[in-house]
């Protein structure tokens, strides 16, 4: 039981004197930011709602100790839903500087950089959508020279970091290359010919999609049914951890086409993630046609909010294209 | 009330009672008791040195009895009349009083009640209401508990004008209480209580916690609810305000207030439904928003006024959409809390309203009456002929017939609505309605038992309930067997036992009659006065070796089409399950019996032809 002890306004006013905290008290607990979270997808313990509600409370150890606080990534699809037009994420936001200041730390995980690799480039900085990282100058293995650091109290591990280390210098505990290659060759999915060597009746079609750019458990129930021998689907925490090798990789190892599925352009997860996955596309393709390769073996799509359930479509335009390749070469 | 106490035209009656109310639409005599104030209103200019020397204190009503008042005093400061009044249940007859007022000689201790009679054309119901005793439930305290009040002293506590000259304290120890919780839905919303909403306690408590909050921003104020009811122009921006001026919402019921002995502080148990978690908030002060209810006298002013009233006490208007300033009976509109809960725009705007209603009575020279009025055959009727009768005067909810003894009965047609329970009543079928006469009732009878009369039901429905709902049945496509005839009369009262027993003579199957639900009866009682009757015919039907199954008394509102279409399928199929050879058994064998009974229909002129119509004439 909540007792009166804990209801502590000067908490509900320190968050509403935090900027981006204005508004927290407003709230009416509706329950619409609940509905249109996409974290909630993989951690069903996680509501904006009842953090909201919890703060208007006043019940300060129990919001500024939580894990959730940390969780929201500042995507906004709550915010143009929210009938009281509170900045939800601003406001989680000033909670989490409150907890910050107070000492307390967000559980990860983190990007990690392995300082004996890392060349101190900066892509990795310029990269971050969250300007987590930062180029430092330390003492590593007694020589003086710039690596990359990463803030954890900004960092939410989309894993953008990763896949634009040039060096392999980036890692991140929950996604990294090794098990996402691992789920693309899985089954031997890898080791079989492609369609364009004339080994199978169909194009193979490798799929990374985004985990944010599906919003229903629907729509995911009927990505999960397209899985076939010709067809793989593979899930990224963005469109922007997407590792050209990785794709080059595939290409060279029986996949006959790859397609990238982001989040609309404005409706990324982490906020330019999508910026980033379709310029690493864009950049492939131009890198195939100097291998001699057929820029139509990659794609990059963007899956708006409004369009949904596009995806066996456009795997299946994808195939179509590929198939024209061969009826083009001869 | 000062606007209205300076208007020429108007006359303010205060301290009186209406007694009685005679005559009908634009003739109505009021007999209203005066009671006695012992002082002289036209000399009393209100100066209150009468009450500054009277040495008796009495609780204070219009300050929730927190303050005390004299045994001479005005209801209120802001009273109109501005007039005093001697309390003579506490007066001690000092005389200080007399000697204060000197020379205006306004008091008058021989004064006594006084009975007028005002001749007006319309009336308009405005008493307003009571509210709940909040004592009543247990569990939160009120009475037991000195800091948990209502928010009607609130009220008073935090008036500028009150007891306290606007300063809050609370009555354990005379503190200001640091923080303040409120409970909305106390005896509304409940069924054990009043299952209806009080409709403005959302409003006047988010009003009591933003002038708290205004008056003293540091105190936490927190109020309890179920749901925040904010429906009317500007309520929910005030509702918003109330929210960014730190109030704190929880939804969920309180289930008890406890105390502590010691401090005297409440600790208010409620589950937090945001949080699904189960939450105590220590308050130094409770208010509970009590629920409206109907004022303590309801049932005898109901009954001067021939007024119903609603399931929820309240009187009742005559449609709920279409005339809702009105009451059943012409020419008394209700205005305010008198009819339902409602806070100051909606009774200004209902006051508005019944007073537009009244002048259009009033500024014209003749009345509309309804078409289908009853009418006294005089020479039949047996109160004439020196017998005691009456009955049809028992039966009309309007007291619109009058029955002195050795004359027939009288009725006012400005009074009759046309519902035709006295009709129904009447032993001698001494009283007519336009267009429902017996005999037109009758012929229909006769149509649809033509043919193969034991395959019927014959189904009698009132114009305002169960007819609409078989239109409602309809219009929705129910489906139901098509065996049924119905018959439409005004009111279920009108649904006399002869037509039953008249189609059971023609051999119906089964006979339903039908009407409103007892809540929802247009005319007032008639569902009662029907219910009686109807309560009766089993047995009757029983005597006379009629299967009691075979007669169905139902109530159905016009909404509920889906009723109306079971009720009919289910009496088909209990018809189906008779034999029909029984059945036509069971009407000769009860065919003699019933014959006598209708004899009397030979000497009812428009009955009689009909009767000579037909080859076979009652014996």
């Amino acid at each position: 039981m909540i007792q009166s002890e804990e209801l502590d306004n000067a908490f509900v006013q320190e968050i509403m004197n935090e900027p981006g905290g204005e508004d927290l008290i407003t709230c009416w607990s509706c329950g619409t930011c609940a509905a249109t979270c996409l974290i909630r997808r993989y951690d069903p313990s996680f509501n904006p709602r009842l953090i909201l509600h919890k703060a208007g409370l006043g019940l300060r150890e129990q919001v500024l100790s939580s894990d959730e606080i940390w969780q929201c990534s500042a995507c906004d699809i709550c915010y143009p839903r929210c009938p009281k037009d509170i900045h939800i994420s601003d406001v989680m936001k000033a909670i989490r500087n409150i907890a910050i200041r107070e000492g307390y730390e967000p559980p990860g995980p983190f990007a990690e950089v392995d300082e004996e690799v890392c060349s101190g480039c900066a892509v990795c900085t310029r990269a971050c959508p969250y300007e987590a990282i930062d180029r430092v100058v330390k003492n590593v293995k007694g020589t003086e020279r710039a690596v990359a650091q990463v803030d954890k109290n900004l960092c939410l591990h989309c894993g953008v970091c990763v896949a634009a280390c040039p060096s392999g210098a980036m890692s991140l505990e929950t996604v990294n290359d090794k098990e996402i290659i691992s789920r693309v060759g899985a089954d031997g999915w890898l080791d079989q010919g492609g369609y364009l060597a004339g080994e199978a009746t169909e194009p193979r079609i490798l799929v990374f999609v985004c985990q944010w750019s599906i919003h229903s458990d629907t729509e995911w129930d009927r990505m999960d049914a397209l899985q076939s021998e010709n067809v793989r689907i593979v899930n990224l925490p963005c469109s922007g951890r997407v590792d050209p090798q990785a794709i080059l990789m595939a290409l060279t190892q029986g996949a006959d086409g790859v397609l990238v599925a982001g989040c609309k352009e404005g409706e990324c997860h982490y906020t330019r993630g999508t910026y980033l996955g379709r310029s690493k596309i864009a950049l492939l393709e131009t890198i195939l046609g100097q291998m001699g390769m057929p820029q139509e073996r990659v794609r990059f799509v963007e899956l708006g909010s409004l369009n949904r359930y596009v995806l066996p479509r456009l795997i299946d335009s994808m195939s179509q294209d590929i198939k024209h390749l061969v009826t083009a070469t001869v | 009330m000062v606007d209205a106490s300076r208007q020429p035209r108007i006359e303010i009656l205060s301290n009186s009672e209406v007694e009685r109310v005679d005559g009908y639409v634009g003739n109505f005599r009021a007999t209203v008791k005066k009671k006695p104030r012992y002082v002289i209103a036209d000399r009393c200019n209100g100066c209150g040195e009468c009450a500054d020397v009277c040495p008796i204190e009495i609780p204070n009503n219009f300050e929730m009895d927190i303050a005390p008042r004299k045994a001479i005093d005005v209801p209120h400061d802001q009273a109109v009349p501005l007039v005093y009044a001697i309390d003579m249940d506490n007066c001690i007859e000092c005389y200080k009083c007399v000697e204060a007022c000197g020379d205006l000689d306004a008091i008058d201790f021989s004064q006594e009640e006084e009975t007028v009679e005002l001749d007006v054309g319309t009336i308009i119901v405005a008493t307003g209401f009571d509210v709940f005793d909040a004592a009543v439930i247990p569990q939160y305290g009120y009475g037991e508990y000195p800091n948990v009040i209502t928010a009607m002293e609130l009220e008073r506590l935090a008036n500028s004008a009150g007891p306290t000259v606007g300063r809050l304290i609370r009555p354990s120890d005379g503190k200001m209480p640091e923080s303040v919780a409120m409970i909305l839905c106390v005896g509304s919303r409940d069924k054990r209580y009043n299952e209806y909403c009080s409709g403005f306690c959302c409003m006047y408590t988010i009003k009591n916690a933003l002038l708290l909050k205004q008056m003293y921003p540091e105190m936490d104020i927190t109020i309890f609810y179920m749901d925040i009811r904010t429906p009317s122009k500007g309520y929910e921006e005030f509702y918003n305000r109330a929210r960014e001026a730190g109030v704190r919402f929880i939804q969920g019921r309180p289930s008890q207030i406890t105390e502590d002995p010691e401090t005297h502080n409440l600790f208010v148990e409620a589950e937090d439904q945001a949080l699904g978690e189960v939450i105590e908030v220590e308050a130094e002060m409770v208010t509970l928003a009590t629920a409206a209810i109907p004022r303590h006298d309801v049932e005898d002013l109901a009954s001067t006024l021939t007024l119903s009233r609603s399931p929820s006490g309240f009187f009742m208007e005559y449609h709920p959409k279409l005339r809702p300033v009105d009451s059943p009976t012409d020419g008394v509109f209700l205005a305010g809390a008198a009819q339902g809960p409602k806070d100051i725009p909606a009774s200004v705007a209902q006051g508005s309203g019944a007073a537009a209603r009244a002048e259009r009575i009033l500024s014209s020279d003749t009345w509309e009456i309804e078409p289908i009025v009853a009418s006294v055959v005089e020479e039949r009727c047996i109160n004439a002929q020196g017998r005691d009768c009456g009955l049809c005067a028992q039966a009309c909810p309007y007291g619109a017939i009058t029955v002195e003894p050795g004359q027939a009965a009288q009725i006012t047609p400005a009074k009759c609505h046309g519902c035709g329970g006295c009709v129904a009543e009447c032993p001698q079928d001494a009283i007519v309605q336009a267009h429902f006469t017996d005999a037109q009732i009758v012929a229909q009878l006769r149509e649809f038992l033509r043919e193969d009369p034991e395959e019927k039901i014959i189904a009698f429905m009132c114009h305002w309930c169960s007819y609409g709902g078989a239109d409602n049945a309809g219009t929705s496509h129910f489906e139901y067997p098509p065996d049924s005839r119905g018959i439409r009369v005004m009111c279920s009262a009108r649904m006399d036992q002869d037509f039953i027993l008249e189609a059971f003579r023609r051999g119906a199957g089964m006979v339903l009659v039908s009407g409103c639900h007892p809540q929802d009866c247009h005319y007032i009682t008639g569902q009662q006065v029907a219910a009686k009757r109807f309560s009766r015919i089993p047995r009757y039907l029983e005597r006379m070796g009629i299967d009691p199954e075979r007669f169905r008394v139902e109530w159905i509102s016009a909404a509920e089409g889906e009723k109306y279409a079971r009720v009919i399928t289910e009496m088909s199929e209990k018809l189906r399950s008779f034999d029909k050879e029984t059945i036509r058994t069971e009407n000769d064998e009860a065919r003699p019996s019933i014959e006598r009974r209708l004899k009397r229909w030979k000497s009812v002129p428009q009955m009689a032809e009909l009767m000579e119509e037909e080859e076979e004439v009652l014996t």
